[in-house]
């Protein structure tokens, strides 16, 4: 019972993972504003 | 039921894969880490999917993948030069058919630490690579957790879910690689997009965390406990209220006490005593021999170089001689074909002294670069400049964890800690991207391109 909790929910949550990560642009490329080095430079969330 | 779980995840992630085959490296992760083909007994075990997704992995960077920022760095080639001599040691060795069992699983854990950082470009790759080795690390640190926190816990006894003691499930290993992840669930709380920081996220990576730090308890490793003290003090560098945080941690210790199973306690108390303990006294006499072999053979002989090791050490026995008082006799007792149980003494042996000054240049190296770049981002407080320094931080953290524990464990290479280093060189790689000087210039805002363009048409020949 144990084990089948533990691995559900660490499978569960690696696959929600997987799920919100096919959506993401920024997972092929950083937006390009996070490769400025500048403190300044940036402002957005 | 399990086993149709596992191939059922392992399966999906194949399919999901085909559109961002990235995903297809944290799958490798995810099996080296876990080895799901130990725990199902049917489906998983039939198929070899470790290579199915080391293939994938490899084939979908290759075929597919954009590339921006992949480099090879210093590290890497530092590692391959390892990997080759290895190789070179395992052709040399003294016991070829043992040497060539383990050089079939070295080989391929140093080619995928120095494959992964190639593949590791973005932040949100970085974040991917951590949740996913905090979380398949985590399914064998909850399943521990709750068995300890449950009464199933004892030196030799803790189950997880498989019947061997070897790799991530060696008690001592899985001891040290729970406290060393520690950081790197304090970093994914704070600074993950994936699972943005909300009340959900805290409560689960608290609860984590509690169960990484019972694991120790449960398998009564004494590394456990001392890798427990070295994050304690390392944790003194990043928290505010130093004083508070001492004292809030001596209470937590004392009240933890009565709780901790007689057992525990006992097996403890013998950290710092090596007289009665053959498992240390073992541990110093195989050192010795390792230096004298090193000494005779400069250039190591070979994975397994250890099974010619003979050796006799005085132990002393206590016997009872009434009832207060005791004897000690010295008696001699001789071991052979005795393990290293020491990650610097596995590679003086296996590999020679160029094996260990490249495996401890290697990791000096990563402390040193997660260190510059920590410097370097700290004072950043622009809302994507935070993220860089507490992950060299934790990665730097984690890094310390392992060598310490690997001081008194075999585990040289440790798929999970190579992994690691290989994710420290992508971060270094990103590092030197961002900080040059082609890169401080501001760049036009170019839209991204949509998810599916990052797809191209190369995913097909892996289905």
């Amino acid at each position: 019972m144990i084990d089948l909790f533990s691995l559900a929910l660490t499978h569960g949550l690696l696959l929600l993972m997987a799920l919100r990560l096919i959506g993401r642009a920024d997972l092929d490329r950083d937006p390009p504003r996070d490769l400025a080095p500048d403190p300044e430079g940036s402002g957005e969330p | 039921m399990i086993d149709l779980g596992l191939f059922g995840f392992i399966a999906a992630i194949l399919v999901l894969g085909i559109k961002r085959p990235f995903l297809w490296v944290l799958l490798y992760i995810y099996i080296d880490t876990l080895e799901p083909q130990d725990i199902g007994w049917q489906l998983t075990s039939a198929l070899p999917v470790s290579m199915i997704a080391f293939c994938a992995a490899f084939g979908g960077w290759l075929l597919t993948d954009p590339k921006h920022g992949a480099r090879f760095n210093f590290r890497q080639g530092l590692m391959l030069v390892l990997l080759g001599w290895c190789w070179v040691t395992t052709i040399n060795a003294d016991f070829p058919v043992e040497a060539a069992v383990k050089w079939e699983w070295v080989w391929k854990t140093l080619l995928f630490a120095i494959f992964v950082p190639l593949t590791i470009t973005t932040r949100l790759r970085f974040e991917a690579v951590v949740l996913t080795m905090v979380l398949t690390a985590g399914a064998i640190v909850i399943n521990g957790g709750i068995k300890t926190a449950t009464g199933g816990g004892g030196y030799g006894v803790l189950h997880l879910f498989v019947d061997n003691n070897t790799g991530m499930y060696e008690s001592s290993t899985i001891s040290t690689v729970a406290i060393a992840i520690i950081p790197l669930i304090l970093w994914a709380m704070k600074h993950g997009t994936v699972f943005p920081p909300d009340w959900r996220v805290k409560a689960f990576g608290y609860a984590l965390i509690l169960a990484c730090v019972l694991m120790p308890i449960g398998t009564e490793a004494r590394t456990g406990l001392l890798a427990l003290a070295v994050l304690c003090v390392l944790m003194l560098r990043d928290v505010k209220r130093r004083f508070l945080y001492i004292g809030g941690a001596a209470v937590l210790g004392l009240m933890a006490l009565p709780f901790l199973p007689q057992t525990y306690s006992a097996r403890m108390s013998t950290l710092d005593s090596t007289d009665e303990d053959t498992s240390a006294s073992t541990r110093l006499a195989v050192w010795q021999w390792t230096i004298d072999y090193a000494n005779t053979h400069p250039m190591g002989g070979g994975f397994d170089a250890y099974r010619g090791n003979k050796f006799t050490y005085k132990l002393p026995v206590r016997t009872q001689n009434g009832a207060n008082t005791s004897a000690v006799q010295f008696e001699n007792h001789t071991d052979q074909a005795r393990a290293y149980h020491s990650a610097v003494f596995e590679m003086l042996g296996e590999q020679g002294w160029p094996g260990l000054f490249l495996w401890l240049w290697i990791h000096f190296l990563g402390l040193w670069q997660m260190e510059r770049i920590r410097r370097r981002w700290k004072e950043r407080t622009a809302p994507d400049q935070r993220w860089q320094a507490p992950l060299a931080g934790a990665l730097q953290y984690a890094q310390i964890i392992y060598l310490v524990g690997s001081l008194f464990q075999g585990i040289a290479y440790q798929p999970f800690i190579l992994t690691l280093l290989g994710v420290q060189c992508a971060l270094w790689t990103w590092f030197k991207l961002a900080d040059s000087p082609a890169r401080s210039r501001p760049r036009p805002a170019v839209p991204l391109p949509p998810p599916s363009d990052a797809v191209t048409a190369g995913g097909a020949p892996l289905r």
